[in-house]
């Protein structure tokens, strides 16, 4: 077998054509050059434009949205919020979602397709849909209310919805099943003899999660967190149905910017805002998970 | 380390029994090899007493304790896995210090503790690099080190060779024997290869379908097969059918066989290829006329298979120290095929 492949190697007919890769890449490259790159590039060029109320966008160079951006306290906090909120979603579905996955990766059961199944099923609906569930569930008199209320542990309906709490709960079950789909792709990954390894060097369950199994997942953690934080922070529907007037993220903010206000510049430098910010943000949690854990298994 | 006794041990599984009734005493300082056909549980029995495994029945004493109810981490045996399982984030030395760590040697010692096993494998010069970045052979020696270092009560290998290269793994396979001599390491060796395990052994247990079938010294085993399997599985051996017939034992296909034992219920009669003589003369003991069917050409040896007169099929295996020019045995030449009634052993069933 060896001295057939070895033959095979300079014959012109078995060789893979030089410019097969780059020409397979051309296509999608094309497109994402296209529907990405080209409206991202003209974002940019309109946030440096002004706003007139009466001649709405006129050509300018001027940093004045920007300016306004980080003079104004109200869109200041807005996009803290957005932060908070991206934050605090994916470190909730990072606790939630491990475990599940490490139990997905690990179990023999002839279910577990059917367990997969479930996961990816929510993505088969919209959010917009799925924020509705919610809203069935948390509002005045929704299904938590009134069991709340039935069992006499609230006197009288306890306000869900349009708080960060809604917002939070709503989110953090859109993203999740992505999170657990990486995490159990990577942690099936993992050869779970360097676990029986460390117990049978002395290792308990938790310092075999902390010092093993942790480490070397370390990769695939950060991208799928990285993943679920990048979705996390251009939320769209889930906050506008979800937190209404009680909590503004940065895509809301961005979409009334556009539509409502017809501040095409003002818009822009929001979007941009928001795609730096997150940008810099899931390389900086990278960078220092990282640090932290990758450092030694770089190959 | 310490003497291991495994009492009436038995591991199911839903429906199906893995082991069933191992009961096994391994002295202090001993190496059992557990060998056997894949699935026949030997590794179920190995992870029962590393603790991975819950037994369905049975008990495990490592030295005076009961180590039956007690957690994998709680047990204190140094296991070397098929895949060598080594910690890809932390170096050689690391590697090792993590079991120490765990047993809370204090840092001061770790080091020394460290060094001396490293030494002992031949890793010291390796001890800064990632398990990626070393060989096979040498994870394997690092993983050996790892288990030792924890001064473990019992020396637990799961097929540790398998993943090697045949030159690498007779290699490795002495450096553990030597290595479990000089320690006086209680040892269960796993493995499915014969060879291995009639190599480094005191005693074998040979396995299948979750019970012993025979448990001793390499040679005894191999001289004095207890039943069928057993002969079967250890080396080669030319079976007949039949019965026994006063002194001698006569096959199915009516040829008479003088055995040195006329068993009673004797079913079987087997006699090892190493043990047959080809000849062209009859002379003392059995000699079978038949014809040379093939002869196989193995280097150091020239296995021959001879189809009886009666039918029968003999296979010898005749050392190839034949002098040179002297022509060698062709297909198709008339031969006896000679055995002492001493090298005949006789199976019930």
């Amino acid at each position: 077998m060896t001295g057939a492949a070895m033959t095979a190697v300079p014959t012109s007919a078995g060789r893979v054509p030089r410019m097969l890769g780059p020409s397979m890449a051309f296509p999608a490259s094309l497109v994402v050059l296209l529907i990405i790159m080209v409206p991202i590039l003209m974002l940019f060029r309109y946030s440096f434009n002004h706003f007139d109320t009466v001649e709405m966008m006129q050509e300018a160079f001027t940093f004045e949205n920007y300016v306004r951006f980080f003079a104004d306290p109200y869109y200041r906090d807005v996009f803290i919020t957005t932060v908070w909120v991206a934050a605090l979603c994916t470190v909730l579905a990072l606790v939630l979602g491990f475990p599940v996955a490490y139990f997905l990766a690990k179990t023999q059961s002839r279910y577990k397709s059917l367990f997969i199944i479930l996961l990816v099923f929510p993505l088969m609906v919209g959010n917009v849909v799925r924020a509705a569930g919610w809203m069935v569930i948390l509002g005045n008199a929704g299904a938590l209310n009134t069991v709340l209320v039935g069992l006499g542990l609230a006197a009288e309906p306890v306000q869900f919805m349009y708080t960060p709490t809604a917002v939070v709960i709503g989110t953090t079950a859109v993203v999740m099943p992505y999170l657990i789909l990486t995490l159990q792709s990577v942690l099936e990954g993992i050869d779970f003899s360097v676990e029986e390894a460390a117990q049978n060097l002395g290792a308990g369950f938790l310092t075999t999660f902390r010092r093993v199994l942790l480490p070397i997942a370390a990769p695939g953690v950060a991208a799928g967190t990285m993943l679920v934080f990048i979705l996390c922070m251009n939320a769209y529907a889930t906050p506008v149905l979800l937190g209404g007037t009680g909590l503004t993220m940065m895509a809301p903010a961005l979409y009334d910017q556009i539509t409502r206000a017809s501040n095409w510049p003002f818009g822009a430098t929001l979007a941009l805002v928001l795609v730096c910010g997150t940008l810099l943000l899931a390389l900086l949690s990278n960078w220092l998970i990282h640090r932290r854990y990758v450092r030694t298994m770089a190959s | 380390m310490a003497k291991v006794s495994i009492e009436r041990l038995k591991k199911q599984f839903g429906g199906s029994v893995a082991v069933s009734d191992f009961s096994l005493d391994i002295a202090d300082g001993e190496l059992v090899a557990f060998l056997g056909p894949s699935g026949c549980g030997k590794t179920t029995t190995l992870r029962m007493i590393a603790g991975f495994i819950e037994p369905t029945a049975g008990t495990i004493r490592i030295g005076d304790v009961d180590v039956t109810p007690l957690p994998v981490h709680k047990r204190n045996t140094g296991m070397v896995f098929q895949r060598y399982a080594l910690f890809p984030h932390m170096t050689v030395a690391e590697n090792v210090s993590f079991g120490l760590e765990m047993h809370k040697v204090p840092a001061a010692e770790r080091d020394a503790r460290i060094r001396t096993v490293l030494d002992m494998v031949r890793m010291t010069q390796l001890r800064d690099r990632y398990p990626r970045q070393l060989s096979g052979g040498q994870q394997q020696r690092v993983a050996i080190a790892r288990a030792l270092a924890i001064q473990p009560k019992v020396f637990l290998l799961d097929e540790p060779l398998s993943n090697l290269d045949a030159k690498l793994r007779v290699e490795v396979r002495e450096e553990i024997r030597a290595l479990q001599q000089r320690l006086g390491l209680t040892t269960i060796f796993v493995t499915h290869d014969q060879e291995e395990a009639l190599a480094i052994a005191d005693r074998m247990a040979i396995m299948h379908d979750g019970k012993v079938q025979q448990v001793g010294a390499p040679q005894t085993l191999y001289e004095q097969p207890a039943n069928l399997f057993v002969a079967d599985f250890l080396g080669k051996m030319n079976f007949f059918r039949g019965a026994p017939d006063g002194a001698a034992f006569v096959t199915e296909r009516g040829t008479r066989i003088a055995a040195q034992s006329g068993a009673g219920g004797a079913r079987h009669l087997g006699v090892r290829p190493e043990r047959v003589r080809l000849a062209a003369q009859p002379g003392d003991g059995n000699a079978l006329p038949g014809t040379v069917e093939s002869a196989v050409y193995l280097g150091s040896l020239l296995e021959v298979r001879v189809q009886l007169d009666s039918g029968e099929t003999v296979s010898s295996q005749v050392a190839n120290g034949a002098p040179r020019g002297q022509a060698p045995i062709g297909t198709g030449s008339r031969v006896y095929a000679c055995f002492e009634p001493a090298d005949c052993v006789l199976f019930a069933e």
